[in-house]
């Protein structure tokens, strides 16, 4: 790849990958979603 | 390319949207690919959804920041981060172009027969001001006693909210209608405002408003793919400039914000000036001839 921008980004991005998956990102993200979001219907 | 991409945008619109039992349960999808976001605006409140929206997720990680009891680690929401930026690094916005529903949604309402208009190029920026103003900076900043922030873009503006998470679940659960006030009529008027502006000016919404579309367009120029112009075969007839939806100039500027990747460029020119794939390293300085005296 040419492009040392986009290599430094996906390394970056590799990493915060790894920090919200040890940092129990998942479980709020899916706890998140399993939830109805009462501000997106409009509701509260 | 134009039928190959409709056909991914049904795809994709209905293969993340695939949770079909809920007319039964009568709630929302729970299951573990909630954990993953969709690259595209696709409301986690619908009930068919399978996938949890980028921008609702970012909103609510920014919004319990100030909240996180003292001692403990917060959640940071490096794991949205990480997707957004892992899809706007390799592939800029093509996501707006293929894989959003809303954005789907939106070209077909453009079909509508109508007078069609183009947009006033200043109102683009404003999707940065929602980005910076709905998505971070409130949510983080308005916060109630208990440090909590809300979905300050959710609450008031998202129309993809409305259409695919409010509408599907009001018909589904009709004891909601009876908390509906202020908030959810300001967005059904935000969100007829939105479709109607769809229907006369392309992609409007994404153009205009979007901050997921925002956030991808920081990467357009550094994208590991990219819209090639070959400046030899271009006969400056702008059929590339005519066929664009988002008001792009191909033929001038390369790793433009607007572009959303749909590619009608590539197919409108029949000279073969613009090419997709990847971007390929600048050309070397040339050595400079130094006249000695």
């Amino acid at each position: 790849m040419h492009n040392p921008w986009a290599v430094a980004l996906i390394i970056l991005f590799t990493l915060l990958f790894l920090i919200g998956v040890n940092t129990g990102d998942l479980d709020f993200l899916w706890n998140l979603g399993k939830t109805i979001c009462l501000s997106c219907i409009g509701v509260g | 390319m134009s039928l190959f991409r409709r056909l991914v945008q049904i795809l994709v619109s209905l293969g993340t949207n695939a949770y079909l039992l809920f007319p039964l349960t009568g709630t929302i999808y729970t299951g573990p690919l909630k954990a993953v976001c969709h690259p595209g605006l696709n409301c986690y409140a619908c009930p068919a959804a399978l996938l949890s929206c980028p921008v609702g997720a970012i909103q609510n990680f920014i919004g319990a920041l100030r909240a996180t009891l003292p001692g403990s680690f917060p959640n940071l929401g490096a794991i949205v981060f990480a997707y957004l930026g892992f899809a706007g690094t390799l592939v800029g916005r093509l996501p707006c172009g293929w894989l959003c529903p809303f954005g789907f949604i939106q070209d077909l309402l453009y079909k509508i027969p109508s007078p069609k208009f183009s947009l006033w190029p200043p109102l683009r920026w404003l999707k940065y001001a929602v980005l910076l103003v709905l998505v971070v900076l409130l949510p983080l900043l308005w916060v109630d006693r208990t440090g909590m922030g809300e979905p300050w873009f959710c609450k008031l503006l998202c129309p993809s909210g409305t259409l695919l998470g409010a509408l599907p679940l009001l018909a589904i659960k009709p004891e909601l209608w009876q908390n509906l006030g202020l908030w959810f009529w300001n967005k059904m008027t935000w969100l007829v405002l939105i479709m109607g502006a769809a229907v006369l000016i392309s992609r409007f919404f994404c153009r205009v408003m979007c901050p997921l579309g925002a956030f991808y367009s920081l990467f357009s120029r550094i994208t590991v793919v990219q819209l090639e112009f070959i400046e030899g075969n271009c006969v400056h007839c702008l059929s590339c400039v005519r066929s664009c939806p988002t008001g792009c100039r191909p033929h001038e500027e390369q790793g433009s914000r607007e572009c959303i990747m749909c590619l009608k460029c590539v197919d409108a020119c029949r000279f073969r000036a613009l090419n997709f794939g990847l971007r390929r390293p600048l050309p070397p300085p040339r050595a400079q001839t130094v006249r000695r005296p």
